[in-house]
């Protein structure tokens, strides 16, 4: 692929060797759905994310449509499957087809969840919580450091849902999160949807939890929508971003400044033109932390 | 103090259907830890239902809602996930089928499982490029006893001993599915063409011989011929090979020739 489309907005040399966040615009999650709209209507997006492991195929329409999307979007590849705190041994099989699809679609950057998803070799195939201990820090950061020495590159990691927490806590999650970044020197995908989720079905304070981690790691942020069934609220991805999740997104951008911004939309899945005004939305707000994040990039 | 090894196996556990994970281990927040753990658990089979029913849409439609559940129940329960992507999760659905009365005693259903499994093989097999005819009519006289073909990596042949192929198109078409039968043919190929669309057929006696010979078992042109010579007339063979040859470069299904005194792609 000769020819490839370059983030239409980036930070400077200078800014990316100071270790500034690079700021790529407003993105969506590319679904099979949206395939051929994304190639004949050609979206104003700046950038669209893969589920990786959906790609993670020998070819087929999948790869052809990729090699054609990635032609003329830039994309980030973001992970289900890496399972970084279970205590099985990493899967080096999918680690090397990971590294040989960042290879092939040279994405902006690779991400995948602060969670496990199996344990014993059986998969759940689902986003599991973690207990907040000194002992998972240590699994997970050093997990991720192998990660990230494997691929040569740094990893962003996503807060997750949860519904459960554990008893043996010894810190809140954003206290959690951020050690994790500290001391593997990864960067944050910052769920805002999911922090609102987590809210709900714990009780904490989604704009304390915000305040609580470091500003710079945050490299991308993601939105979504969810089910609210009063008492509790999951993580559905099947709705639009709701009002109260917009609003903590725009309160979070207060904090930290313009970041890279998605909506993931994973079932009922509507017309592209659809998801584009939405994420119009995010635009919007967003454009009013921008100048902030320029400054710092010039 | 629980470690973080043990809290994730019984974590695990309770997700599965297995032992409770302790509630003394859960902290309770506004949700309580009952209906926090029953979120997983739903999820989890739930998640794994929706991937059998993504890759077999047929097959859940000609069971019908009661038999898919307990097909689906059954497989999750004997089959936990050892795959990273669901993709593969269904994997042996087949042969589950063929193992666990009622659906043991209709053989239909796993060649209708196994005909769906093939077509998701198909789509997402590895790209090659592919040769036409040309190449063949360039092809000097004594290369052809050594002649060997490449396939393309989405071809495939399923053996067919019902007539579930045509249950699946009827369905698909959302006609009423016919009677099960016996299959009026051995065999179906099965391959991506150049548009990246999935395509099969029925397979004959004869060709199924030359599938066998020259894809699974690689053999050359002359070994073709001997085996066909079995069934036919010696003169008549040659022309016969050479048609099943003709058709397949016809389909885009193969991608390279080669022979023990010269070879070409």
């Amino acid at each position: 692929m000769p020819d490839r489309a370059v983030p239409a907005r980036v930070s400077t040399p200078e800014a990316k060797a100071s270790g500034v966040r690079p700021f790529y615009g407003y993105g969506l999650g590319l679904r099979t759905e949206h395939f051929d709209a994304v190639l004949n209507e050609k979206p104003a997006i700046d950038w669209f994310e893969i589920i990786s492991e959906n790609f993670m195929v020998a070819g087929g329409k999948p790869r052809h449509y990729l090699e054609a999307i990635r032609a003329r979007y830039p994309l980030a590849m973001h992970g289900v499957s890496l399972s970084i705190g279970s205590t099985d041994p990493f899967d080096y099989q999918y680690l090397a087809e990971l590294k040989q699809l960042a290879r092939d679609i040279e994405p902006i950057w690779i991400s995948d969840h602060l969670c496990w998803t199996g344990n014993g070799g059986i998969n759940s195939h689902d986003l599991l919580p973690l207990p907040y201990t000194e002992e998972a820090i240590a699994h997970v950061a050093s997990r991720i450091g192998e990660v990230q020495e494997f691929l040569g590159r740094e990893i962003l990691i996503e807060n997750v849902s949860t519904y459960v927490s554990f008893a043996n806590a010894e810190m809140e999650e954003p206290a959690f999160l951020a050690e994790i970044a500290r001391r593997s020197g990864c960067r944050i995908l910052l769920d805002v949807n999911n922090i609102y989720v987590s809210s709900r079905n714990h009780g904490f304070d989604a704009d304390a939890y915000v305040g609580a981690l470091p500003a710079e790691k945050i490299w991308q942020i993601h939105l979504a929508g969810h089910s609210d069934y009063g008492d509790y609220v999951i993580d559905t991805h099947d709705h639009p971003v709701r009002d109260e999740v917009w609003a903590l997104y725009a309160r979070s951008l207060e904090r930290i400044g313009a970041v890279t911004t998605m909506i993931e939309r994973d079932d009922h899945i509507p017309p592209l033109a659809e998801l584009v005004l939405e994420l119009d939305h995010a635009r919007r707000i967003g454009s009013r932390f921008e100048q902030a994040n320029l400054a710092a990039c010039a | 103090m629980i470690t973080l090894g043990s809290l994730e196996q019984q974590f695990l556990s309770h997700v599965r259907g297995g032992a409770t994970f302790p509630r003394e281990c859960c902290a309770q927040g506004l949700v309580d830890s009952d209906i926090g753990l029953s979120i997983y658990a739903n999820a989890y089979g739930s998640r794994l239902a929706e991937a059998l029913e993504n890759d077999h849409p047929i097959l859940s439609k000609y069971l019908g809602d009661t038999l898919w559940a307990e097909f689906c129940k059954g497989y999750i329960e004997s089959h936990p996930s050892q795959v990273r992507s669901l993709r593969h999760f269904g994997a042996h659905g087949a042969a589950w089928l063929t193992q666990h009365k009622p659906f043991s005693k209709h053989p239909l259903l796993a060649e209708l499982a196994s005909f769906e499994r093939e077509l998701l093989d198909v789509f997402d097999a590895a790209d090659a490029e592919r040769i036409d005819w040309t190449v063949m009519q360039s092809l000097d006289a004594s290369a052809w006893p050594g002649l060997r073909l490449g396939f393309h990596p989405s071809l495939r042949l399923l053996a067919t001993a019902t007539n579930a192929v045509d249950v699946w198109r009827a369905l698909k078409d959302e006609r009423s599915p016919p009677t099960a039968t016996s299959s009026s043919t051995p065999a179906r190929l099965l391959w991506r063409d150049l548009e990246h669309i999935s395509r099969f057929r029925p397979v004959e006696a004869d060709e199924l011989i030359a599938l066998r010979s020259m894809f699974f078992g690689q053999e050359d042109f002359a070994t073709l011929c001997e085996r066909l010579a079995s069934d036919h007339a010696a003169e008549s063979v040659p022309m016969m090979a050479i048609g099943f040859l003709r058709r397949w470069f016809d389909e885009g299904i193969v991608c390279s020739v080669s022979s023990e005194t010269g070879s070409g792609d």
